[in-house]
């Protein structure tokens, strides 16, 4: 179980996050949706651990991440863009390494790193260092990483971004298949789809503040839309969207410039 | 921390790092090869040159007029070619050749033939020494040999006869010309103190006297280690550095652009465990380069160079390695660091390139003749130990500088360690962020907060340089200019832009409090008697040098006698103790205050001295500095040490100024204080010290929690 109270971020003036709160129970998918600024990969890092809250508390599984951060960490899995390979260890090597520092015993690590192997259909590529690994193989293999000590609550920072559909299907199924065996899994997404499909509930985002939480048909009950998309579009605000916010003139580009850079990639 | 963690790490870290073929080379690659090229090349070229040099036959101008002999004999001299009267022009042939001319420069009749020669022979500019070294500048010319007018009535009529040897010291060729002269000229000499003894009757040897032979001590292993001793402790510092550099930018800033840095961040590890994991495989790095260094060294030495009859024992390569942990260790703490505020790699090299030559810089100090290890050099890092290496190759190094440099380095190096421990503990810095440092200085602005022991320490070295560059811009621009220039301008007006242009409160920063009145008392006695204790005890453990005697006499007077006693008092004694005072015991005691008050005063005391930029006034200043801050902090004014510098700095000058009114005192010149008036000033001291403790002591306000440094 996995409980944000109060939470806030600043950073020199900008408040990054303020005043969130909100909870994933066992067995529950929880996804944070936000337009890019909104607050959702700050939010994802300061329940993870990596970036202390200005103000608030996370408690993992009863644990408080303030408090003691290394035993809340070690019952978090956590996934991101962010979160890339040792480029010169093997999959193998690399799980071996996460699993000492997340203080896994030596047999049950063996054990836990066959079967990821296994169930993500790593075999081909475990004994190949991971720069060499296409994206997809990275990606299972950065949700190997993520599994592997079956932690109590996991974080997902857009899991299936710029992923092919397959890869992207299987890493739902995959997150549909730890639900089951009763995570607490909080994950944002760009994709309104995916949020439909996998969430139980949904947190909207809206630059650090949360404007809406609850399960779909609350949200679009409470909007009166018909989708999510919509339901979103009419939080974040229509002028958001309009053409004439987003065609600034791009200053210093021109004919010459795409020529040129057109040159340096040939 | 958890052992079984940090090892972990470190093991993935060395793994990783070794895989890369760039460190490899870096490390193992560029040692095997650099050696062999650079000792057996530079020898071989080395030795080369000398043959050719010492084939060739030098080329002399001989200007002026013979006596009898002299340019047969120089003729007749192996490899050494006379032209008389070549590359000289007209005017300066003519002078030559006036009988009026004397030998110039005009040299005391009193000095030896030998002082001319082995003495300072820095001649003034005149047109004879222009126009030798225009000739000996177009290079057909190694030496210009001038007999001056009169030689050969002098040399006829036993009288002493003027030559002079003019050449370029930077060309070896002409050096090797000089001295190839000066052997011809010494053989005729001899030749010429013979005939006259025998002419005149006396005894062989009778003119010369005594026969000096030197002879060299220096063993050859002593010989060939000065050579080293010079060279090696720059190489092999530089390449150690270079081994730990480019790991250093990979485990921080690599990690960032790779974007593993996150994925070990919500690992449950904590950034202690990460940072002395990824140290020690810097570290280790570091070592196998020094290592690899050190042992590509030693077998070049023993086994390649032509020629060379000289050998180092086993011990100096171990303790020559023995010298690289300590550098190594202070190295990859900094490196770290440093590299961890990079957001990629390229920004990793732009941050490590300045330091790294920094941390060069010293090492090339070993290779100016003189600089050695001693007392002072023994502290200052990298520097000593580069020195200890030298002295290592020249079998010389003493025990007791030895454990100083050790003791010096693990301190620096234990620091280093600390301040890259705390750099991993900024989260924004760990992900990126880009005013990081600015921060971590603490340099931000934020009205209302309080400096911290960062902005202490920040501060002090900017106004350090300013005033090391300011006073250098004042240098020709008198004295009362240039300390009033100093103190408002490089002191005062630097602490306060700090205090504004970071938001702190002026007057709990600077401590601008009405102070109770038995603190003022206090401090007064203090500033009336504390001189006492640094001239009758503190100078006695490390005695001035006269000249820095004199040139502080100097300063406390002004320049002049004539300037009135009220001026002195008013640059002297006011100026300094007001802005010195509002820098050290305002903003850098306060900002050093969270350390607790005991590291802070001891803190700001060692500041204070060392601003004072001499060894010798060191330890008296800093002793100044611990009274005045005890006051300061008491009674939370800095008024008290503002009375108590100013009393102490204008009856420091009023001694001088009139030193017939302390005849009493009983010190004499360039002597100690007597024991009894020292006794009595310590006195006078201690009451002054109790007057203060027994004021009621300043309630500072707790810093809030999250302050920053």
């Amino acid at each position: 179980m996995l409980r944000a109270d109060h939470l806030w971020k600043r950073f020199g003036d900008i408040d990054a996050v303020c005043d969130l709160s909100f909870e994933v129970s066992p067995g529950e998918v929880v996804g944070v949706l936000g337009p890019n600024g909104a607050g959702k990969t700050t939010t994802l890092r300061m329940l993870a651990g990596i970036l202390t809250p200005t103000r608030g508390r996370v408690s993992i599984a009863g644990v408080d991440l303030g408090q003691n951060p290394l035993a809340a960490k070690r019952r978090i899995g956590f996934l991101s863009g962010d979160t890339q390979l040792y480029q010169r260890l093997t999959t193998r090597e690399m799980l071996v390494y996460f699993g000492r520092l997340y203080a896994m015993d030596e047999a049950r690590l063996a054990r836990r790193v066959g079967e990821l192997v296994e169930q993500l259909g790593m075999a081909d590529f475990a004994s190949r260092p991971c720069g060499t690994l296409s994206s997809g193989q990275k990606q299972r293999a950065n949700i190997a990483r993520a599994f592997l000590h079956e932690p109590d609550v996991l974080i997902l920072d857009e899991p299936t971004a710029a992923l092919d559909v397959v890869t992207g299907q299987f890493i739902v199924e995959s997150i549909r298949g730890e639900r089951a065996a009763g995570r607490s899994i909080l994950f944002s997404t760009h994709i309104m789809g995916e949020a439909e499909y996998l969430c139980d509930r949904i947190v909207l985002l809206h630059r650090g503040r949360a404007i809406d939480i609850g399960t779909l048909p609350d949200l679009l009950a409470r909007s009166g839309c018909a989708n999510l998309t919509d339901t979103f579009l009419r939080h974040v605000g229509r002028e958001e969207t309009r053409p004439s916010a987003v065609r600034r003139p791009l200053s210093g580009v021109s004919a010459g410039d795409d020529d040129s850079s057109r040159g340096m990639t040939r | 921390m958890r052992l079984s963690i940090i090892w972990t790490i470190f093991r993935k870290e060395l793994v990783e790092t070794l895989r890369d073929r760039r460190t490899l080379l870096m490390m193992v690659g560029l040692p095997v090869l650099l050696y062999p090229m650079m000792i057996i090349g530079v020898s071989w070229f080395q030795q080369s040159q000398e043959e050719k040099r010492a084939e060739r036959a030098s080329t002399i101008a001989v200007w002026g007029e013979d006596a009898g002999l002299l340019v047969d004999s120089l003729r007749g001299a192996a490899k050494l070619t006379p032209k008389r009267w070549a590359g000289v022009s007209k005017e300066i042939r003519d002078t030559l050749q006036d009988p009026a001319t004397r030998p110039m420069p005009a040299l005391p009749a009193a000095q030896s033939l030998a002082g001319r020669q082995r003495g300072s022979n820095i001649e003034r500019e005149n047109p004879v020494l222009g126009a030798a070294r225009a000739a000996v500048a177009d290079q057909g010319i190694d030496a210009v040999l001038i007999l001056w007018p009169g030689l050969a009535q002098s040399v006829d009529g036993d009288g002493v006869g003027a030559v002079s040897v003019y050449y370029d010291s930077v060309r070896p060729d002409s050096t090797l010309a000089r001295d190839r002269v000066v052997d011809a000229l010494g053989r005729y000499r001899a030749a010429l103190v013979q005939r006259r003894e025998r002419a005149h009757g006396l005894a062989p040897g009778f003119a010369l006297g005594l026969d000096i032979l030197q002879r060299n001590v220096a063993s050859d292993r002593r010989r060939g280690g000065e050579l080293l001793g010079m060279l090696l402790p720059f190489v092999l510092i530089v390449m150690s550095l270079l081994g730990g550099l480019y790991p250093a930018i990979d485990l921080t800033a690599g990690e960032k652009e790779r974007g593993t840095m996150q994925t070990l961040m919500c690992a449950p590890v904590g950034p202690q465990e990460i940072i002395l994991g990824k140290f020690l495989a810097v570290w280790t790095i570091a070592l196998i380069t020094a290592l690899a260094n050190v042992v590509s060294l030693a077998a070049t030495i023993a086994r390649l160079v032509p020629g060379t009859n000289f050998s180092l024992p086993l011990w100096s390569y171990v303790m020559t390695f023995a010298m690289l942990v300590p550098v190594t260790f202070i190295i990859s703490a900094l490196f770290l660091a440093v590299a961890a505020f990079a957001r990629d790699f390229k920004d990793g090299q732009n941050f490590l390139t300045p330091l790294y030559m920094v941390l060069a810089m010293p090492a090339v100090a070993t290779m100016l003749p003189g600089v050695q290890l001693t007392t002072t050099t023994a502290f200052l890092p990298v520097l000593n130990i580069a020195l200890l290496i030298k002295s290592v190759m020249l079998s010389e190094a003493a025990p007791d500088l030895v454990f100083l440099t050790l003791l010096s380095s693990v301190t620096y190096a234990g620091l280093a360690l600390l301040l890259a421990a705390r750099v991993f503990q900024q989260e924004q810095v760990l992900l990126g962020g880009q005013q990081s440092l600015v921060r971590l200085l603490g340099l931000e602005r934020r009205p209302g907060r309080r400096p911290g022991p960062a902005v202490a320490v920040v501060s002090f070295a900017i106004v350090l340089v300013v005033v090391f560059y300011g006073s250098l811009l004042l240098q020709r621009s008198g004295v009362v200019a240039m300390l009033l220039v100093t103190e408002y301008g490089f002191f005062l007006l630097p602490t306060l832009a700090l205090v504004f242009w970071l938001g702190f409160p002026a007057r709990d920063t600077l401590s601008l409090r009405v102070p109770p009145l038995r603190a003022i008392l206090g401090s007064a006695l203090i500033g009336l008697s504390a001189w006492t204790v640094a001239a009758g005890i503190l100078i006695r453990l490390l005695p001035p040098p006269d000249s820095l005697v004199r040139a502080l006499e100097h300063l406390l007077l002004l320049d002049s006698r004539s300037a009135p006693l009220w001026a002195v008092w008013l640059v002297i004694g006011v100026t300094p103790a007001l802005c010195e005072e509002l820098f050290f015991r305002g903003l850098v005691l306060s900002g050093l205050r969270r350390l607790g008050i005991v590291p802070a005063l001891l803190v700001s005391a060692l500041l204070f001295g060392l601003a004072h930029s001499s060894i010798y006034r060191m330890l008296p200043t800093a002793f100044l500095g611990l009274l005045f801050g005890y006051a300061v902090w008491r009674s939370g004014s800095v008024a008290c040490s503002i009375i108590a510098h100013a009393l102490n700095n204008a009856l420091t000058a009023t001694m001088v100024y009139a030193p017939a009114h302390f005849q009493w005192l009983g010190m004499a010149k360039g002597q100690f204080l007597p024991w009894n008036a020292t006794a009595i000033g310590c006195a006078i001291a201690i009451a002054g010290l109790l007057l203060i403790a027994s004021a009621p002591q300043y309630e500072y306000e707790h810093p809030r929690r999250g302050e920053e440094p």
